[in-house]
């Protein structure tokens, strides 16, 4: 076993090389432009290598660990905070999703980026996120979790809020929305900030309370009975608590509105901290938690209260899968459609880990959600990558001035058609066919039929916005918008070898492990049943798969599938009858497109009912209660000091007579004391 | 360990002493004075680094302590530099240093600067005076000697209704020290001594409640100095148009002190009451208000200046919560937020300084766009801002963790049945830290993020060398003592631990 207990070293410097190497940047900029880039560029790949060092510990299922001392706080509860590695499937799965993904977005950078100023600070933040996204994911406990978690989130920050100039001329570039809801990068930068914010609040009450009682927060010590010390009464309201963090990280709802606004960043941070790895951090801190809270539930005898936190991950986000969906059907801008989109699908991965822990059966859902959070790292960072050629080509961040793009860049267009089949989940060929089925599944064999219900609904609206989004990107006529860049001699074509492999290779992995998604399917299934068994004490846990329900299942998947796409297919792809046309048979159809087009009116209600209230709250007590009440009582005491003195004063008359009596009356008062004194003494 | 060369002492006197020679010399060097500032405040910077690493690395023990001889009613002059107020003098020594620095640039142009200076060195050895004093009237001293000079410089080269604004500044907190000065000669009365350290074992028992309004009298003063809800109001005013390396001063190192104090007299003097549940459960109350109250006026504010005192104020909430915690964590959160909160605001002070400095606004509506132009002070803002929301990989992070961690242990499993009101108030407070975010992010959106406003466009580098390298300065050890804090956590956590509180 000497293998696994010293192959450890890739998993510490997996993290530490791009964090040192984001520190570096500024120093090769020095040197040069070019070096800087292919330096950035560098530090990825070497990252990318290794984890892939790491994955023969994924063959092997099992789980290693690794510590240096880090904080002391002798006498404390904290009294020793471990750094360490945890290198286990899900942690290495993970990993290599993070890395192959970000260095794959790194090579597109260099000729996407290319012309933007102020590229030291995106090649550090870039670094410094991949960094941060790989000590998260690596962490054996939930300090060093954090310091990734908020780390990524500082990188998501500055990088939505790149061109942070928020130039109105560039607006078609870089603001996000239109009409009212239009907002400049710097706002969806703060936004996205304190939108996530406000969940990571809620996990870190819920940590401090399992740290009062566990007295550590180390995730293998939690896992080895810690947590049980946790009063179950508390158990199950600190666990609802700690989903706080998965909720605004990963964009759920009711925190899910700051993602779809993040595409103000660049499109290669869209595609890298919006759609593949930072936004799956929640997800994966989930994965994370399941085993401890799954053996608080079923073996320590909690499970009315736990399963309380397994349905509100599974309702939430089956509920924001759908929600998020629809508002996608009416978007104007291609990269929001995908954000919707992502935001979706990141609740289809919370539904299938929910309703794994509801059930005795976890399998199906465990392996579901972390097969579709691969599948989806891949096909949408694709997705996103092409719609940055399509940007790139129109000049432009909207789908109608987009429109007959197939002709000029064929290669774009077939790749997006690819890795939109594998978000759709068109059957066999596509990896997001294969996870999709096995979330829908889980949800189904749960029992939990409305679940499956939305879920399946769902999957119709995604087939709707997607073949949509093809549709107005790559079909219909010419706009007006490209004829003119046309004239203007802007020669609109596939885009250069870094742009184009990159996606060209995530299409290819997507519709590789789809091809190979029934053995793969079964492979991770056996791996995380040997993982979550051993961890679990349950011994090898067995995977039940009813055939029945499978069959059941895809029927279905295909069936909503069909019922979503086609209509998409009609309006806009073959254009007989167009949007337009539809919407003036049918003017109830306006009002539905707006509703949806507007958020469902979520995030105006957000502004307009709690931001702006609140903000204005904080004038009024600055006036009413600073300025008056306390500024008040101040000038009350100073004043009536003043009318006391000049009340006093005017016993200062000046007259000599009314002085010397005074005097006297004084005297006299003097030595009448002075003989009570002597007397009494 | 005893004292043996006498360093605490020095510590003291050199600054001291070094005062009149500023106001002698400095007529002729003028702004070159704040060199000699620089030295002669590096001084005690050197001996607490000193003896906080002689702590750290176990040579010094558990600190030095020095006791001199003094006029016989007042007891014994005792001073002690342990791993609690060691690392606060450093840093308190180390920012004076450094604000000196800045001050040569910043304060060029004003007159009466071998005043300026004198008076800065004076105010400088009171801060440090009071926190390594243990003998309540030597405490007692030194308290009046941080008001007094502050007084003065505010009254002086302040800006605005500088003379109503001093004037306020020092009503308010002498109205706290005659208070502080009540509970001290109350602690004579009920134990017949001043020195902190004996005043536990020999406390007579007297009438109910009597402890309690002691530690009550003294916290009224210490509070006041903190800024908290309601005592704040001199807060706001003072640190506004205080000159700006004062507010640099006041702020990040001063008003700390109050929260210092409170830990040290309490809980070495008077550890009954901070076991009696309802007085800390009144404390954390206040520390939430005050939490709530100055973020929430954070938020209001148009001025930067004042954003950042009104900031100052919710911080000194949190200071309060650790006080309050009763836990080794928490007292130890307590001591790492006086250092995060004094690195972060004092460079937020400086950066409002630089602006004055090079556009003569401080109101954050006229400024817009610089992060192109200063890439330095805005990295340094953005570390700062972060810092004081708590973010890692920032020292903010580990003082609120410990801060919350600690009092949340206490609320839960001190008693036989978790304390539900301490649990929400605690969770209140973990909720703050949104307004924190909110408001630092959002100024710091306005000032440099947007189109650079025509105002601005001036020629030149960010800022004189000597106002930059300060705020870097300070900015690097907040990255590094987040990075690694296990040096000043250890340090602290060793000296809780003696208290023999609940972890």
């Amino acid at each position: 076993m000497a293998f696994s207990s010293e192959w450890v070293w890739p998993a510490w410097l997996c993290w530490i090389i791009p964090l040192i190497g984001a520190a570096l940047t500024p120093l090769a900029a020095r040197v040069n432009r070019r070096l800087r880039d292919y330096f950035a560029v560098a530090v990825s790949i070497l990252t990318a290598f290794m984890t892939i060092l790491l994955l023969p510990h994924l063959m092997r299922g099992e789980l290693i660990h690794n510590q240096v001392d880090w904080v002391q706080v002798p006498g404390s509860t904290l009294i020793s905070v471990k750094a360490g590695v945890i290198v286990d499937p899900l942690s290495v799965i993970m990993a290599n999703v993070v890395s192959i993904v970000s260095m794959l977005i790194m090579v597109y950078s260099l000729a996407y980026m290319e012309k933007e100023e102020g590229l030291t600070r995106y090649w550090f933040f870039m670094n410094l996120f991949i960094g941060n996204m790989l000590l998260l994911v690596m962490s054996d406990n939930f300090i060093q979790l954090l310091f990734g978690w908020e780390g990524v989130g500082l990188c998501s920050y500055a990088l939505i809020g790149f061109w942070y100039r928020d130039s109105k001329a560039d607006w078609l570039k870089c603001w996000v929305g239109e009409g009212r809801e239009a907002y400049p990068p710097s706002h969806c930068g703060l936004k996205a900030f304190i939108a996530t914010r406000i969940g990571d609040v809620g996990m870190l009450i819920g940590v401090f309370i399992i740290l009062a009682y566990a007295g550590t927060l180390s995730f293998t010590e939690l896992q080895e009975g810690a947590v049980l010390k946790v009063p179950l009464w508390l158990l199950a309201p600190a666990a609802i608590l700690m989903f706080g963090g998965p909720v605004g990280k990963s964009a759920q709802l009711p925190l899910m509105e700051w993602l779809p606004d993040a595409m103000a960043g660049p499109t290669t941070v869209s595609a890298l901290i919006h759609a593949a790895t930072m936004v799956k951090a929640g997800v994966y801190l989930v994965g994370r938690l399941f085993p401890m809270l799954y053996t608080a539930a079923w073996t320590a005898g909690s499970a009315n209260q736990m399963i309380t936190f397994f349905y509100t991950v599974a309702w939430i986000g089956v509920v924001t899968a759908f929600v998020s969906g629809t508002q996608a059907m009416a978007s104007t801008e291609i990269k929001k459609v995908l954000a919707y989109s992502t935001v979706s699908q990141l609740g289809y991965m919370m539904l299938a880990l929910g309703v794994a822990g509801s059930t005795a059966e976890f399998l199906l859902g465990y392996t579901g959600g972390i097969f579709h959070l691969m599948s989806h790292a891949m096909f949408k960072a694709a997705l996103f990558l092409t719609a940055g050629a399509l940007i790139h080509a129109s000049h432009s961040r909207f789908l109608y001035h987009m429109g007959g793009l197939k002709r000029y860049m064929p290669l774009t267009f077939w790749c997006t058609v690819l890795t939109a089949f594998s978000l759709m989940g068109v059957p066999l060929l596509f990896s997001g066919f294969w996870s999709k089925d096995l979330i829908l599944e889980a949800a189904l064999t749960s029992g939990q039929l409305w679940m499956f219900i939305l879920a399946c609904l769902t999957v119709a609206v995604t087939a709707f916005y997607t073949v949509r989004m093809i549709g107005l990107a790559f079909y219909g006529p010419e706009t007006e918008r490209l004829k003119t860049l046309k004239e203007e001699g802007v020669h609109i074509h596939d885009p250069p070898p870094a742009m184009k492999l990159p996606y060209l290779a995530l299409a290819a992995g997507t519709v590789l492990f789809g091809a190979a998604g029934f053995m793969f399917r079964d492979w991770l299934k056996a791996v995380f049943a040997r993982f979550l068994g051993e961890v679990l004490g349950l011994g090898e846990a067995h995977a039940t798969h009813g055939s029945m329900a499978a069959w059941i299942v895809t029927a279905f998947s295909v069936v909503m599938l069909i019922a979503g796409a086609a209509p998409a297919y009609l309006l806009y792809v073959k254009r007989r009858p167009t949007a337009d046309q539809l919407l003036a048979i049918r003017p109830s159809l306006a009002s539905l497109r707006a509703f949806l087009f507007n958020r469902w009116y979520i995030n105006r209600f957000y502004y307009q009912a709690l931001l702006e209230p609140f903000i204005a709250s904080a004038g009024w007590l600055f006036r009413g209660v600073e300025s008056k009440a306390i500024d008040g009582v101040n000038s009350f005491l100073s004043g009536s000091t003043q009318r006391l003195v000049g009340w006093f004063r005017r016993t200062h008359t000046g007259i000599l007579n009314l002085n010397v009596v005074g005097m006297s009356l004084g005297f006299i008062l003097m030595i009448l004391i002075l003989i009570r004194l002597a007397l009494g003494g | 360990m005893m004292d043996e060369l006498g360093l605490i002492l020095q510590s003291l006197i050199v600054p001291a002493a070094t005062s009149p020679f500023v106001l002698w010399l400095g007529r002729d060097l003028r702004h070159r004075a704040g060199w000699i500032v620089f030295g002669a405040m590096m001084y005690p910077t050197i001996i607490y680094g000193y003896i906080s690493i002689g702590i750290y690395l176990g040579f010094l023990g558990e600190g030095l302590t020095a006791v001199y001889p003094w006029a016989p009613l007042l007891d014994r002059f005792t001073l002690l530099a342990d791993g609690f107020s060691s690392p606060i003098a450093f840093l308190i020594s180390l920012l004076s240093a450094l604000i000196a620095l800045y001050s040569i640039d910043y304060m060029e142009g004003s007159e009466n600067l071998e005043s300026y200076y004198a008076l800065y060195l004076l105010y400088a050895v009171g801060m440090v005076g009071t926190v390594v004093s243990t003998n309540l009237v030597a405490f007692f001293l030194f308290f009046e000697l941080m008001l007094i000079p502050s007084w003065a410089l505010i009254a002086v080269w302040g800006t605005g209704r500088k003379e109503a604004i001093a004037f306020k500044y020092f009503m308010y907190t002498e109205a706290g020290a005659l208070s502080l000065l009540a509970g001290v000669l109350l602690t004579k009365y009920a134990s017949g001594t001043f020195e902190i350290f004996q005043v536990a074992d020999r406390l007579k028992a007297g009438p109910p409640g009597f402890t309690t309004l002691i530690v009550s009298l003294i916290l009224l003063g210490l509070l006041v100095k903190m800024a908290i809800f309601p005592l704040h109001n001199w807060l706001p005013d003072a640190h506004a148009e205080a000159p700006t390396p004062i507010s640099a001063l006041l702020s990040p190192a001063m008003i700390g002190i109050g929260g210092y104090a409170a830990i040290r007299i309490t809980y070495t003097a008077f550890p009954v009451v901070m076991k009696d549940s309802r007085f800390t459960t009144t404390l954390l109350g206040l520390a939430v208000t005050t939490m709530f109250y100055g973020g929430l006026m954070a938020l209001a504010q148009k001025d930067l200046k004042r954003l950042l005192a009104f900031s100052s104020i919710s911080q000194m909430g949190y200071l309060l919560l650790g006080a309050a915690s009763v836990s080794t964590l928490g007292l130890t959160g307590a001591g790492v937020l006086y250092l995060s909160h004094g690195l972060a605001k004092a460079i937020l002070f400086m950066v409002s300084g630089v602006f004055m400095h090079s556009f003569h606004t401080r109101l954050i509506d006229d400024l817009g766009g610089l992060a192109g132009k200063m890439p330095y002070t805005a990295t340094a803002t953005l570390i700062a801002f972060l810092s004081l929301a708590g973010v890692p990989p920032l020292v903010g992070f580990w003082g609120e963790v410990f801060v919350f961690a600690g009092s949340m242990k206490t609320a839960l499993t001190s008693m036989l049945a978790p304390n539900i009101t301490q649990v929400w108030l605690i969770s209140l407070a973990v909720i703050s830290s949104i307004i924190t975010a909110g408001y630092g992010l959002w100024a710091f959106r306005r000032m440099f993020f947007g189109e650079l406003k025509p105002s601005l466009r001036i020629s030149g580098p960010e800022a004189p060398a000597l106002m930059l390298a300060p705020i870097i300065v300070l900015a690097f050890i907040t990255v590094l003592l987040g990075i690694y804090p296990t040096t000043i956590s250890q340090v602290m956590g060793q000296l809780f631990s003696n208290l023999k509180l609940p972890p």
